[in-house]
């Protein structure tokens, strides 16, 4: 009817807003010609093969992936302790433990990566890697502690009671109970801490230096020097990867309800 | 709940000691930073920051355009959860990750698609010229169109999620309800609708608007040195002169909007209640 | 002391600063069925917790089998408990949570293999023994948590008012199969409970608490025909009980001259001990109701309200009528504070 078909309508073209420059990029990158047309000058392979070719895209593809693993594995290593300590604990100090904790997603990035750069690197010899990895891993624990926090409550707490009863040890009980109940709050909070991890630029921006660069950075200064489709090949493999994550997560875990 | 809060504290300092030591305490340095003036305490950083004509005009821009890319997100938002909400169970899910899907990928990527839609040789003015509506190309790059619309999609998912959960728990059949008892769509909008989800609203509104604050990439690929925002300014100010006391500044400013919006919204809906 | 297998002695149970058990003594028998049975909020759950180190007692001992347990931590006190919620473990089928405890003791696999299906027997679950606790229906999630408790052959059983998530029809159900594992077994069980019908027909021993005291220990029987206090009066159905005052009753709307004086602080009756139709005191019936084999009257009265029943088979009266009434000092009850 009318209103079906009004409403069907204002969906299509939202979703086309948001989503139709993406397929526009990936046929951006598909030219055969040197320069970023659209509609693009016939069509090859060419400038996707040229980003494997890439050297520095190379180089911070692997700096941009082990900072968004390693950052979020250290991010849960601390966040999940955390989290369980906030929903099982009547612990001292609770409402500052987590403002402080959440305090990274109020700070935008930029000023994040100037801090650390003049008070951490400059002074105290740190190098700009582990910077980035110290930025990243504060960066992404609000996230952890927020998602694991959601699972946890969701989980009653007198199963680990029943636990402890039947013999276990407080961390074995943890282990045995716990863990496995939110398994999939875990695996949401590590997808959603990678993703976090890997798209963020403005950290990046000042905490950077020679050979030492994220792939959004190194994507945004080739983009001042070149306009060939190469970056937009690039940016539809990047879209790829997240879509394909995402797809494989919300199949598995439903993981939309924890975004 | 488990008595030992020691046990607890423990398991929570970490996390708290991480953040607050290698996160927090650089940045109120660096924040800090912009009351000293040649060593003494002073509120003179602040006093010359505020008299540029290129800072106020940066502060301003960033806030209209935070604004009103939050308006206009709360409005396609309602358009679109309405909607969405009432579509069937499945494809409400596809749609919904449809959505939720932009925020998934790069904002680089994101960003970079509109130089291609909105170049001089893009795809809008080759239309344009196309259907014979102009000689010659306009310019949209590097004006506060593009950096709005470029904001307004990278933003929007944010808004459309909270307002979907939002009127998911609106109780069932309100809407039909109130429509019996004899209320327009505009009654039905403002009389059961808004007050109903203005949790959500206020969730999303916060989003956005502070999304739109500390935005870089979007301002910095679509506004250039042209349309400066203030996470860009503040990038130009400590590349171009050193200027960490402007750098201060603009970090303070940012928190202490972003924070206040956030308390802002909050205040109101609870006002409203 | 010698006998009992589970004794706590001026056991102080507090939150934080909050005394919620102020000096609690009590021994339990062998093989015994305890109900542990107050209003919410009496300290029954909490003592329960106590017992099974769930909680530190302030002060104060508890011994187990003639051990002291006061300091030992939960998991080593061979205690079973069977929650409110049943806490099972959602990722574990039903044979592996019956099994979960008998890991944790290294037991070999051919003897968790036999206890746990001797256990789903008990309850009556063999044959649900692959599926999920998701899977299962309220009685039966209860029935595989008593048997993942009684698997470990725990000293005592503790259950946390274990029918009061089923509906009428299971719960009678579960009434008897708890009086039959406990016949089987002959493990001690102290439930908690707020039901007076529940703890009445199942324990062996009522203990009856109010603001984390020992109103009255006694059986079911004796609780139910000689409550001690006006609490346990109330607690066990009497419906109309009225202090004492030199020769005058005294109840909610005013008092009554009686011809007796008696040494104790209240009087009770059960609605069957008033008699009706003659007295020498006038009440107007203001409510009239069958109740099969009898008719519960409401009388208005000098007192205020009070409640009568006699056999159907009697004479009947109307709503509106002003009949004598009596309350017989012999058929009344007395109570102390």
């Amino acid at each position: 009817m009318n209103s079906k078909l009004a409403s069907r309508s204002i969906i299509v073209i939202t979703l086309l807003f948001l989503i139709g420059p993406f397929g526009i990029i990936i046929l951006a990158g598909l030219s055969a010609g040197d320069f970023m047309t659209f509609p693009p000058d016939g069509i090859s392979l060419k400038w996707y093969a040229k980003v494997f070719e890439v050297k520095s895209f190379r180089a911070s593809f692997a700096l941009s992936m082990f900072l968004a693993i390693g950052g979020t594995i250290a991010a849960l290593l601390l966040g999940i302790p955390a989290a369980y300590a906030i929903s099982r604990y009547k612990i001292p100090f609770a409402e500052t433990i987590k403002t402080i904790v959440a305090a990274p997603i109020i700070v935008p990035g930029i000023i994040v990566g100037l801090a650390l750069l003049r008070y951490l690197v400059v002074p105290l010899n740190f190098t700009v890697t582990i910077a980035l990895f110290l930025a990243h891993t504060a960066l992404v624990l609000p996230y952890a502690v927020r998602v694991v926090s959601s699972s946890l409550n969701n989980l009653r707490s007198d199963m680990e009671e029943a636990a402890v009863l039947l013999g276990c040890s407080r961390v074995g009980a943890f282990i045995r109970v716990v863990l496995p109940n939110i398994r999939s709050g875990v695996l949401a909070a590590f997808i959603l801490g990678f993703v976090t991890s890997f798209n963020q630029v403005p950290v990046s921006l000042f905490l950077s230096g020679p050979g030492v660069r994220t792939l959004p950075i190194d994507m945004l200064s080739y983009m001042e020097m070149t306009y060939d489709p190469s970056v937009a090949a690039l940016s539809a493999l990047l879209a790829f990867l997240s879509v394909a994550i995402v797809f494989i997560a919300e199949k598995f875990l439903g993981f939309s309800r924890y975004v | 709940m488990f008595q030992n809060n020691r046990e607890g504290l423990f398991l929570a300092l970490p996390a708290a000691v991480f953040t607050g030591l290698l996160f927090l305490l650089p940045v109120g340095f660096l924040l800090a930073e912009a009351f000293k003036v040649e060593g003494s305490w002073s509120l003179q950083g602040y006093i010359d920051f505020a008299l540029k004509p290129l800072n106020q005009t940066v502060f301003l821009r960033t806030l209209k355009l935070g604004f009103f890319v939050a308006l206009l997100s709360a409005i396609i938002g309602y358009l679109c959860a309405f909607c969405i909400i009432n579509l069937n169970d499945k494809s409400r899910g596809r749609v919904f990750g449809l959505v939720i899907l932009p925020l998934m990928i790069s904002p680089v990527a994101r960003t970079y698609a509109w130089i291609v839609i909105l170049g001089r040789t893009g795809i809008v003015n080759d239309a344009l010229i196309g259907m014979g509506l102009l000689d010659t190309p306009i310019r949209i790059l590097f004006t506060e169109t593009a950096v709005f619309i470029g904001l307004l999609q990278l933003f929007l998912p944010l808004m459309i999620i909270s307002l979907v959960s939002a009127m998911e728990n609106l109780p069932k059949d309100v809407i039909a309800a109130a429509r019996v008892l004899g209320a327009n769509w505009f009654q039905v909008f403002t009389k059961v609708i808004l007050p109903l989800t203005k949790d959500g609203l206020v969730m999303g509104g916060t989003l956005v608007f502070t999304g739109c604050l500390t935005a870089y990439i979007t301002p910095a690929i679509l506004g250039g040195s042209k349309v400066l925002m203030l996470e860009t300014l503040l990038y130009q100010r400590v590349n171009v002169a050193n200027d960490f006391i402007s750098a201060g500044i603009i970090a303070t400013i940012l928190i202490v909007m972003s924070f206040s919006a956030n308390q802002l919204l909050k205040r109101i809906a609870s006002a409203r209640q | 002391m010698s006998n009992s297998i589970l004794s706590l002695k001026k056991l102080n149970l507090a939150y934080n600063k909050t005394v919620v058990v102020p000096d609690l003594d009590l021994d339990v028998r062998e093989g015994e069925l305890i109900a542990l049975l107050g209003p919410s909020g009496c300290g029954k759950t909490t003592t329960m917790r106590a017992i099974a180190g769930l909680m530190a007692p302030h002060s104060g001992t508890i011994h187990i089998d003639g051990k002291d347990v006061t300091r030992m931590p939960a998991n080593k006190r061979g205690i079973g408990l069977v929650f409110q919620s049943y806490a099972l473990f959602p990722h574990l089928n039903a044979f592996e949570n019956v099994a979960f405890g008998l890991r944790l003791k290294k037991l070999a696999e051919t003897e968790i293999k036999s206890k746990v299906e001797h256990g789903l027997q008990t309850v009556g679950l063999a044959h649900l023994a692959t599926r999920k606790p998701a899977e299962m229906s309220g009685g039966q999630q209860q029935r595989l948590s008593l048997a993942r408790s009684l698997v470990m052959e725990p000293k005592i059983l503790l259950l946390d008012e274990p029918l009061s998530n089923l509906d009428a029809r299971l719960r009678l159900d579960m009434r008897t199969e708890l009086q039959r594992v406990q016949r089987e077994t002959g493990v001690t069980m102290v439930f908690v409970t707020h039901d007076q019908s529940e703890a009445l027909a199942l324990a062996d021993r009522i203990v009856l608490m109010k603001d984390g005291l020992i109103e009255q220990i006694g059986t079911p029987s004796e609780l139910y025909n000689r409550p001690r206090t006006k609490f346990a009066a109330d607690f066990f159905g009497f419906e109309n009980i009225f202090k004492i005052s030199g020769n005058a009753l005294v109840g909610d709307a005013g008092s009554l001259q009686v011809s007796y004086q008696v040494d104790a602080e209240y009087l009770a009756w059960r609605p069957s001990a008033v008699t009706v139709g003659n007295g020498s005191y006038n009440g107007k019936i203001v409510g009239v109701a069958f109740a099969g084999e009898h008719i519960e009257y409401v009388l208005e009265t000098l007192l205020g309200q009070i409640t009568a029943s006699s056999p159907a088979a009697e004479r009947k009266f109307k709503v509106g009528e002003t009949i004598k009434f009596d309350l017989p000092l012999a058929s009344g009850f007395a109570l102390y504070p």
